[in-house]
């Protein structure tokens, strides 16, 4: 007995050493072809600059994340997540603070700078439509909503974020600027009236799938997919009428091991020409003010940065203090 | 102190430190690593439904008292009972075909079975997505063949669930049953038909009775394991008709409220082993495969 104890503490010594030997930088995203882009125009860029070899992991998961952090434990140095969740976690004490002495951000977007977090890109939910599959493509989000005029599937984001509530009222008729607060129950009204209709997604790709195979042939998709669709060759049409944007952030976990690295990696991913890159193999659109500069012009105009003159932009800071209450109404809902 | 084998181990000049097979030190590291990465982390768990957000039984109040949530335990068990009966209803006949066809045949079917079983689940899962929707290969088909003029709805709703469920659990059905049907003595049924019982009275008099011990336990087992599925409903159904496993994966991972996460989870493996134990209690471990 004494000896298996004796190799179990060994096992346990081995075990708790080694992530402390290995100096790599750890970045979690939420795989797929972002993280992939993220990889080639972040982490081999920032190995070549410092010799610090960047670990890939993923998908990112909140519920990993906490864990982690309660238990003292973190193998994550920078995570993606998404903004109004780096709000959230930010107060409550799950995120290490940016250190903005190594992280420039003059230049980044205010609208996704907090004390924990920076953006790590931004997107729009857009009016996404398979033109070979209909005769008309709805333009606008009452479109969208409208079964009578606009009949068959469409395809929503089935995870309680920023994006499917706000498109709902706004097809209902609430002015831009006076969404916030969500009036919920007005929105659930509205959303009941297309309930039947809907075919959720819960990740990129498979709002892809649905789109091209005409399982839906339009819906509410992230602006890089339509991108990604049309140059597949897919006959595809993007409105961007009151697109709502809402960013993903780079978030470092309390207690994270390689913090100082982790803050050189944000400064690297967030800098113009990086920001550039990521925007260029995405479509989604870089936080740095000085990365539409470094960019080609053709491209450029694809982003959302080019479609502000209708767009909406969701708000972070509500999300953040309405999460919980709002998620669990919406998975209830969705659950009727 | 020395026990019978040990007085007769003594007589055979075998060495003192020989194996029993009674000797349980050597499976401690196994239990160790069972109890400390799957014992503490569920108990740790559970824990927390009792004590966040605040100390009481509020989550279990919640989740009970919740008409949202009691529909969804509900569907759990309409899922996992349409999807075990479905399972036997199909799985029968392959297990009895099984059972009689020559040996080389049979090899192969087996061989299919356990192809199947091996592939990737999630892989399996997103084939039946292709296969089964509004512009997949099944409508096409039956619109090309004009039996039907506008697609059938089969997925993201309970047709697809079932569907996807009952293709992965046929396997657990078909195993123990075939194993049953083998060791049914062929004279039995010449013996029923020459007391006079038609096919179907032999049938439904004689040999379903004599296969009902793989039945049961085949569909004991599917239904328990149909009750924490994940992947297959999430994919394959819509959301109204979401299974306890997706709503846990909400809590923890989407919503982060472990407190609730972890009374839905106490709730699921009460339900699950209440059902195990009426297995055993009728069927023992011993005949889980079928013996």
């Amino acid at each position: 007995m004494k000896k298996i104890l004796a190799m179990a503490a060994a096992a346990a010594t081995i075990a708790t050493a080694m992530p402390a030997m290995a100096a790599d930088l750890v970045f979690s995203s939420w795989g797929g072809t972002t993280q992939d882009a993220q990889k080639i125009a972040w982490a081999e860029k920032f190995t070549e600059k410092t010799g610090i070899n960047v670990l890939q992991d993923g998908p990112t998961d909140y519920g990993k994340l906490k864990a982690m952090v309660e238990a003292g434990s973190v193998t994550w140095d920078v995570v993606d997540v998404e903004g109004d969740y780096a709000a959230q976690a930010g107060k409550n004490g799950l995120l290490e603070k940016l250190d903005f002495s190594v992280i420039d951000k003059t230049k980044l977007d205010p609208r996704f700078v907090t004390d924990y977090s920076v953006g790590s890109f931004y997107y729009s939910f857009v009016i996404g439509c398979n033109k070979d599959a209909v005769d008309a493509c709805p333009k606008s989000w009452a479109d969208l909503f409208d079964i009578e005029k606009f009949p068959g599937k469409r395809a929503f984001y089935k995870w309680s974020a920023p994006g499917v509530i706000e498109a709902a009222l706004l097809a209902d008729g609430v002015p831009a600027d006076k969404l916030y607060p969500l009036d919920l129950d007005r929105a659930f009204k509205k959303l009941d009236t297309i309930k039947p209709e809907i075919i959720w997604w819960t990740g990129g790709a498979q709002s892809q799938q649905l789109l091209a195979s005409a399982e839906a042939p339009f819906g509410s998709l992230w602006n890089g997919r339509m991108t990604a669709l049309a140059q597949s060759g897919i006959n595809v049409e993007t409105s961007w009428e009151q697109n709502i944007t809402a960013a993903d952030s780079l978030v470092v976990p309390k207690g994270a091991k390689n913090k100082e690295a982790a803050m050189q990696f944000i400064a690297l991913a967030t800098s113009p020409q990086a920001q550039a890159d990521l925007a260029k193999a995405t479509g989604y659109a870089p936080i740095n003010l000085d990365s539409p500069k470094v960019m080609d012009p053709e491209l450029a105009k694809t982003l959302p940065d080019a479609q502000t003159a209708t767009q909406v932009n969701a708000d972070m800071n509500y999300w953040a203090e309405n999460r919980d209450a709002i998620g669990e109404r919406w998975y209830a809902w969705q659950a009727e | 102190m020395l026990s019978r084998t040990d007085a007769r181990a003594e007589g055979s000049k075998i060495p003192a430190h020989r194996l029993r097979l009674t000797d349980f030190d050597l499976t401690l590291p196994a239990l160790g690593l069972l109890v400390l990465f799957f014992v503490v982390p569920v108990v740790i768990l559970l824990a927390r439904s009792v004590t966040e957000p605040a100390p009481g039984l509020g989550n279990y109040a919640e989740l009970l008292g919740s008409s949202t949530y009691l529909r969804i335990f509900a569907n759990t068990f309409i899922v996992s009972g349409l999807v075990t009966v479905v399972s036997l209803l199909i799985g029968f006949p392959v297990a009895w075909a099984l059972a009689i066809m020559p040996s080389r045949l049979a090899s192969v079917v087996f061989a299919i079975l356990l192809l199947s079983m091996w592939t990737n689940l999630l892989a399996r899962t997103y084939a039946w997505m292709v296969l089964l929707q509004r512009t997949g290969v099944i409508n096409k088909l039956l619109i090309g063949m004009g039996l039907i003029d506008k697609p059938l709805p089969l997925v993201n709703n309970l047709t697809g669930v079932t569907i996807g469920m009952t293709y992965i659990m046929l396997p657990f059905i078909i195993l123990p049953l075939y194993g049953v049907i083998r060791k049914i003595d062929p004279a039995i049924l010449q013996a029923a038909a020459l007391c006079g019982a038609n096919r179907w009275q032999a049938l439904v008099r004689v040999l379903l009775p004599l296969a009902m011990p793989g039945m049961a336990a085949g569909a004991l087992m599917v239904f328990v394991m149909s009750l924490g599925y994940f992947v297959t409903p999430a994919l394959l159904g819509g959301t109204a008709n979401m299974m306890l496993a997706e709503l846990i994966a909400q809590f923890v991972q989407s919503l982060v409220n472990w407190g609730m996460g972890g009374a839905a989870a106490l709730v699921l493996l009460v339900v699950t082993l209440a059902l195990y134990a009426v297995q055993l209690r009728f069927f023992g471990t011993d005949r889980m495969g079928g013996r």
